[in-house]
């Protein structure tokens, strides 16, 4: 089998964790949270190792199997398919969103004007076609372009840095707020998810655990990096500022005066974008195979491709739409996803276990 | 008897369809009459007569079955037969002798035909260094290899392809170091090649490529010895030709294209600038004329307003759309190059008068192309260079690029760019990564990559080739 290793899995875990982080969320966050955004960030990172801690266990105890074999063995075959399917959605509307944001993007600061289509044609063959030639080739795609990208978002965040910043104004938002805040994003999170997809294509040793964290923790702290420095930058003006890391750069009066520098941060958000929406439309695509075993990946892109042209027309483009979607409704369904599914799945385990020492 | 020495002579004689070059010798002696074929344009009639022919007549009252490969003179190679062979000695330019009082063929060498002496190769001069080139005949490429490796693990293989010209391909690897299962694998590809015949060694690239359709180059090649020798060294597989002085390498890596000749004859820290240099290029050709159009076209914000005023200016009044325009240069280019290609040298200077004077400065004056135009084509057509083996692939990846820059955008850049990328990386011959050492990163394997070390930290081969398995995976 083709398998991706342990550096390669981290990258793809950094990318994740990262990608859909920094251009919409530290400026709606703020709405709900101001500066302290920050600390609810922090307190869901931390929940979240929980996915990350059932993964490695499950990857322990499975090495060679595929997540839907795995969940067969405990809770049946059709049950497993539902879980798999709850997935399933997740990363649909995943891939949906990470569009949004990129195309919000692109429209906003890069081409000016009505780009919808443009972006659509640009992006979709590319991210089907990678999806086509498999995990190993993406990840090894990642593994090129990793240092690239981190050097991308180590320059934004210099930049930034050395203007006008400001300690940002923490501790405003009450506790309350703060959990309000936690669960209308929840849907942004969720991230470690896409491991559980493609758990059988994944190479590790237990020595390579600790690799493993060491990218999760490291892209959890440029994100807090990024939301710090980027509160601290536009302190009580932050929520009108929709592409953080591009925003980073694009209002550094000094530097812009040497010469625009935007064009660093327009590789790194177009890059880490497609990056994120190959991870999630691979995840969807193998989800799919796993729910409809009799049908071929080809057949899950088509599928994501009809899906996508029919919410492409309800939802991209469609900003207030698509803020209320993800922090209102899909945070329920974020909540099902990132924590439940994952929580049943730590009981097979057990379950497994204690009957293993039986 | 000397009827069945006719009667085999004119046989042979019909088999070659009474070709001008087939040539035929009797000599009548007391014990019956002996035989002579050969091909005179693959042999040399001097050295039959002198070696072959006058020995056997000074010693013909004593000639027997027995004697008569003691009789014929030692400083040429001879060899027993079966009647099988004798048209494949023939045509290898051999003579074949065969008698009425004995059963035996005699197969004795004297293949003379003319060979190029090496010389360096006018594509890889290098400053320091071995300038050795191979040459079109084989035996001599096979020496300028075995006197590189002395070595009893030094293997040269030989298989026939071609079913009209039988041309020789040779696989030559080192037995240790060489995977085995690489050389099976080709040798298994190499002896299902159906064809008439090979003229070259580009005839069989297509065989071995695990994707022939494919843009990208999946065999390495060389026109030097000392370079094919150190590929061998870090476990590939050379295939010489016969009649190709370019001698093909597999497993193929896209670094190896980055590395030169030159590299490994001088400072280590120079080389390793010199190769970021090649990358650099390298990068320019592909993207530099599609991305000043994406530039020009959709993102003129992000240029700095002098060179944004420049660019005003002299674009101003132009006839043609700035994409037209890049094409435009870009097509003047390209036929300038095949023309210099192809013009005799006494016309070389005439075809850089015509090109850089006429086309580009009248074209210039007469506001049709404006100079960054032509400034960016010219750069990217240069900096190709850097990286001449790639030159094909580049230059129809740089079409694409002008066309996507032109289109789309950066966006389309950049996504084109991955889209070329995540399919390298799905290019996995003999189990080798297309994009070694970098992707998958091998860390073993980085010493030889854009930065080198010394030779005497290289100390072993590098990895990317010598395991078959995919590396990450383990």
């Amino acid at each position: 089998m083709k398998t991706i290793s342990a550096r390669q899995t981290g990258i793809i875990i950094f990318l994740t964790i990262f990608a859909n982080k920094i251009l919409l969320l530290p400026s709606i966050m703020y709405q709900k949270s101001q500066a302290d955004a920050v600390f609810v960030m922090f307190g869901i990172f931390a929940l979240e190792l929980f996915i990350l801690w059932v993964f490695l266990s499950l990857k322990k105890r499975y090495p060679y199997q595929n997540l839907q074999q795995i969940l067969k063995k405990s809770i049946g075959k059709y049950l497993s398919k539902v879980l798999i399917f709850v997935f399933l959605i997740f990363f649909l509307f995943k891939t949906i969103l990470t569009y949004s944001v990129v195309y919000v993007y692109l429209k906003d600061l890069v081409y000016q004007d009505e780009f919808g289509f443009l972006a659509l044609v640009c992006f979709l063959p590319v991210v089907n076609h990678a999806v086509v030639c498999g995990l190993r080739a993406m990840g090894r795609t990642f593994e090129l372009f990793y240092y690239l990208i981190l050097a991308g978002v180590i320059f934004c965040l210099a930049i930034a840095f050395f203007t006008e910043i400001s300690i940002p104004v923490f501790f405003t938002a009450n506790v309350g707020a703060m959990f309000n805040s936690a669960f209308t994003h929840l849907f942004s999170f969720g991230d470690y998810l896409v491991l559980f997809v493609f758990i059988d294509k994944i190479s590790l040793e237990k020595k390579d655990y600790k690799k493993i964290l060491s990218f999760a923790f490291f892209a959890i702290i440029l994100v807090l990096m990024i939301f710090s420095i980027f509160y601290a930058k536009y302190q009580i003006t932050s929520f009108m500022h929709n592409n953080a890391l591009a925003d980073l750069l694009v209002f550094s009066v000094q530097f812009n005066a040497i010469g625009r520098l935007d064009i660093v941060a327009m590789l790194t958000i177009m890059t880490l974008g497609l990056f994120q929406l190959e991870i999630f439309q691979y995840a969807f695509c193998e989800s799919f195979v796993m729910v409809f075993d009799k049908l071929s990946i080809k057949y899950a892109i088509a599928v994501f491709d009809i899906l996508f042209f029919v919410i492409y027309f309800i939802l991209i483009g469609k900003y207030e739409l698509m803020i209320q979607l993800t922090t209102q409704y899909l945070s329920y369904f974020s909540l099902l996803s990132n924590f439940i599914v994952p929580i049943i799945i730590a009981c097979c385990l057990f379950k497994k276990k204690k009957e293993l020492k039986e | 008897m000397k009827q069945i020495v006719e009667e085999k002579i004119e046989n042979f004689k019909n088999q070659f369809h009474d070709s001008d070059d087939f040539a035929s010798r009797i000599f009548i002696c007391d014990q019956g009459t002996i035989g002579f074929v050969f091909l005179k344009s693959m042999s040399d009639p001097i050295l039959f007569s002198q070696n072959i022919y006058l020995p056997i007549q000074n010693y013909a009252k004593t000639i027997s079955s027995d004697n008569l490969i003691n009789v014929i003179l030692k400083n040429n190679v001879i060899e027993k037969i079966e009647s099988k062979d004798i048209i494949k000695n023939i045509l290898d330019g051999k003579v074949v002798v065969f008698s009425d009082f004995f059963n035996d063929y005699i197969s004795v060498d004297i293949t003379s035909y003319p060979t190029r002496t090496p010389s360096e190769p006018p594509t890889s001069p290098v400053i320091q260094g071995p300038r050795e080139g191979f040459v079109e005949d084989f035996k001599t490429n096979m020496t300028l290899i075995r006197r590189r490796i002395h070595s009893k693990d030094l293997v040269f293989e030989t298989m026939f392809v071609g079913q009209i010209t039988q041309t020789k391909v040779i696989l030559t690897y080192i037995d240790k170091v060489a995977d085995k299962k690489v050389v099976k694998h080709i040798k298994n590809k190499i002896s299902k090649i159906k064809i008439n015949g090979i003229v070259d060694s580009y005839y069989i690239l297509s065989f071995l490529e695990k994707r022939p359709n494919s843009l990208f180059k999946q065999i390495g090649n060389s026109e030097k010895p000392d370079v094919v020798v150190s590929k061998m060294l870090e476990g590939k597989v050379a295939i010489i030709v016969d009649n190709s002085p370019i001698v093909l390498t597999v497993p193929f890596i896209l670094m190896e294209d980055m590395q030169s000749s030159n590299d490994y004859y001088t400072n280590h820290h120079y080389s390793s600038v010199v190769r970021f240099i090649r990358m650099l290029g390298l990068l320019i050709a592909i993207v530099a004329p599609g991305f000043y159009l994406a530039l020009q076209l959709f993102h003129y914000n992000i240029l700095p307003l002098n060179f944004l005023i420049t660019i005003a200016d002299t674009t101003q009044g132009l006839p043609f759309t700035p994409f037209l325009e890049i094409l435009f240069i870009f097509l003047l280019f390209q036929i300038l190059y095949e023309v210099s290609l192809r013009l005799p040298s006494y016309l070389g200077l005439a075809t850089s008068v015509v090109g850089a004077l006429i086309l580009g400065d009248t074209g210039v004056k007469a506001g049709l192309i404006s100079p960054p135009g032509v400034i960016i084509t010219a750069l990217a057509k240069i900096a190709l260079y850097t990286v001449p083996e790639q030159q094909s692939q580049i230059t129809v990846l740089q079409i694409i690029f002008i066309i996507l820059g032109g289109s789309l955008g950066i966006l389309g850049i950049v996504c084109g760019f991955i889209y070329v990328v995540n399919y390298l990386n799905t290019l996995n011959d003999f189990d080798t990564p297309y994009m070694a050492p970098y992707a998958p990163r091998i860390r073993k394997d980085l010493q030889d990559g854009l930065i080198k070390v010394p030779p005497n930290d290289m100390k072993s081969p590098p990895s990317s080739f010598a395991g078959p398995i995919n590396k990450e995976g383990k």
